[in-house]
């Protein structure tokens, strides 16, 4: 399997409940083996696509291909996928063996290979000696892991998975996040991630497909989501961001400047020839992260400009400071993050600074 | 006041519930001589209910008509019941009112109603007469043990949709979904999910309408006629005709403890394995 051949394409694909729209032509090509995660805040549409892909629902219009072949109007329970549903949808009458075995008996396999594949497979999720529980004498975690095994005892070409992290507590989704991650890896099936939470999308993706209001705004690996928003939504949406309208000023090799209420700012425009040839004088913003943000130094020719020092906090590893520049009307609000010291932040609150960042670090995006 | 409250929640049952069955229990060991109880204990009453060739027939037969009822309102309870759930939004319970609106209606006065369908000159026996299935009007209808079967059956059949729909209803959508997701066909669906889950709601139905019509002597009274004779009515007669308190406390005990364990054989298997999933 390599990762670059396509195992689903998704074809314009459009979706209405009556006359609500909610996809709008959509595109989408999932890579056989990777882990596809579709990130967007509630309403963007990222359950549709995962329930239009699981056959739950009908397509208004578009297709939906899976090796090249249209399966649009295949019914669900002929889909080579499998889903883990956001509250788990675990049978509660059956046991846990009973539930992950349930895809193979229904295929009238024999007892004694579904028992043993049952077996492997509570074993891949750490759950071997659950296997006569009940669902309800099951902690969030657990269920969700059977849930899972669940899910890939069938050998789906795909998994579905709707936000399954949902409804645990922190320190457990963290963990569950390593986990799936791990058996994505051991079992090389596709996974196809849903959530609304863009910490969680970035820990486990390898590719992430940012959602708004039914449209597919962004899809690229992380650190291009990160590094090279393409639009205003994506900038805000996925990490925390400064960023500072302007209008659009000369082209100079890989790098462009913008005129700010802090001044003229130059930016990378580097492998993003739309940024490029966009006309003089439109409206953009530069956009630098917290982190890209620091105190000037001497030797420090581009993107300087004063700001004084409205807050410090303190959040353990790193120490925000969030930031007013710019002159009165047009003062901007902008966030510094930096390593924490331990005898104390070399800021202090009400200070003047003059403050700067990498042009290579700061990046463009078209209002 | 919350103590009077709590006193009275407390109180209200004894009085009205247990206080009474206590009664019953204790003069179910007297004994009734030339028209006045003796109340002296004598365990005689249960010994006449076990010996005397005629009670335990009757009770016997009475208990397996009441199972027939049980049993013939379930399998026609359940299709309605899961019809209903099929149904979207108003519809559903549009329909629902609709079936439990007989519950509103005087008991008698259906009595009256189904004994007139059943009858001789009856919309039955004329509907099968003109569809020239039967060459003259039955008496197979009314005034027999198939009369009451079919009239009990009639009458408690609400009692069984209801629970059977609730507990439908309380299945959760995405169980279903999640047995096609897995391969599964609507056949195997419907077999391996939502019949076991709506097992609850079955048992709570056959309970129900076990007990109601165990307990029922009207209707055998009614639409019985002389062949028809059930356990209510022997015990109706104790009290009634015969006169026999204590005899009649005896035979309800014994009838009380076939409703108990009705109740309890009921909430066994109407309860679920932890509902949450």
């Amino acid at each position: 399997m390599s990762q670059n051949s396509d195992l689903l394409t998704l074809r314009s694909v459009s979706k209405s409940y009556g006359k609500v729209p909610v996809l709008h032509d959509i595109d989408l090509s999932i890579r056989d083996g990777e882990f596809l995660t579709v990130l967007g805040p509630s309403g963007s549409g990222k359950t549709t696509v995962l329930r239009l892909i699981g056959g739950l629902e009908p397509l208004t219009s578009g297709e939906i291909r899976l090796d090249g072949n249209d399966i649009s109007r295949m019914p669900i329970n002929r889909r080579p996928f499998n889903t883990v549903f956001q509250d788990y949808a675990l049978f509660p009458h059956m046991t846990v063996a009973g539930n992950v075995g349930y895809g193979l008996s229904v295929r009238h396999i024999k007892r004694k290979e579904i028992a043993s594949r049952v077996a492997k497979a509570l074993e891949l999720v750490q759950l071997a000696r659950f296997a006569d529980r009940f669902p309800a004498q099951l902690s969030g975690g657990q269920r969700q892991r059977v849930a899972l095994a669940r899910a890939l005892i069938c050998q789906p070409r795909l998994i579905l998975l709707d936000e399954p992290l949902a409804a645990l507590d922190l320190e457990l989704r963290r963990q569950m996040q390593e986990f799936l991650k791990s058996i994505q890896r051991e079992i090389k099936t596709t996974f196809l991630f849903v959530t609304h939470d863009q910490e969680e999308a970035i820990g486990m993706a390898d590719r992430i497909c940012v959602m708004q209001a039914g449209h597919i705004r962004q899809l690229g690996t992380p650190h291009e989501l990160y590094y090279r928003p393409n639009c205003e939504f994506v900038a805000r949406f996925f990490g925390e961001n400064n960023l500072v309208a302007g209008k659009l000023g000369r082209v100079q090799g890989e790098q462009r400047s913008i005129e700010t209420a802090l001044g003229r700012l130059v930016c990378s425009v580097s492998g993003q020839p739309g940024l490029k040839a966009a006309p003089d004088g439109a409206s953009a913003f530069a956009a630098f992260r917290p982190e890209a943000l620091r105190l000037a130094e001497a030797r420090d020719g581009d993107n300087r400009f004063a700001g004084s020092i409205a807050e410090l906090a303190f959040a353990g590893s790193s120490t925000i400071a969030t930031i007013t520049a710019g002159a009165e009307g047009v003062a901007q609000r902008l966030r510094l993050r930096m390593p924490s010291r331990i005898d104390g932040s070399a800021l202090k609150s009400g200070e003047t600074v003059s403050l700067s960042f990498a042009p290579n670090e700061g990046h463009l995006v078209l209002a | 006041m919350s103590l009077l409250v709590t006193a009275l929640a407390f109180a209200l049952p004894v009085i009205f519930v247990l206080v009474p069955l206590a009664i019953f229990l204790v003069y179910s060991f007297f004994s009734v001589d030339q028209g006045t109880i003796v109340y002296a204990p004598t365990l005689g009453n249960y010994a006449r209910f076990f010996t005397d060739p005629i009670f335990l027939p009757v009770f016997w037969n009475t208990i397996v008509l009441c199972l027939s009822v049980a049993i013939i309102c379930i399998l026609l309870a359940y299709p309605t019941a899961y019809f209903l759930t099929t149904l979207k939004g108003r519809w559903r319970y549009a329909l629902l009112m609709l079936l439990l609106v007989p519950l509103l209606m005087s008991y008698v006065i259906k009595i009256y109603a189904i004994r007139s369908i059943l009858g001789l000159n009856g919309f039955l026996n004329k509907a099968l007469v003109t569809l020239g299935i039967l060459e003259q009007p039955s008496t197979l209808f009314v005034f027999n043990m198939n009369a009451i079967l079919l009239t009990l059956t009639l009458l408690l059949i609400p009692f069984a949709i209801l629970p059977i729909f609730l507990s439908l209803e309380r299945i959760p959508q995405t169980l279903l979904r999640a047995s096609d997701d897995l391969g599964a066909s609507g056949l195997q669906t419907f077999l391996r999910i939502t019949l076991p889950l709506s097992l609850p709601g079955v048992a709570s139905a056959a309970s129900f309408v076990f007990v109601l019509a165990i307990g029922d002597f009207l209707t055998p009274q009614m639409v019985g006629g002389i062949s028809g004779f059930t356990f209510g009515r022997i015990l109706y007669s104790q009290f009634g005709t015969a006169y026999n308190w204590p005899f009649g406390a005896a035979l309800s005990v014994a009838l009380a403890i076939v409703v108990i364990l009705a109740i309890l054989i009921g909430e066994r298997f109407g309860r679920n394995r932890g509902t949450s999933a």
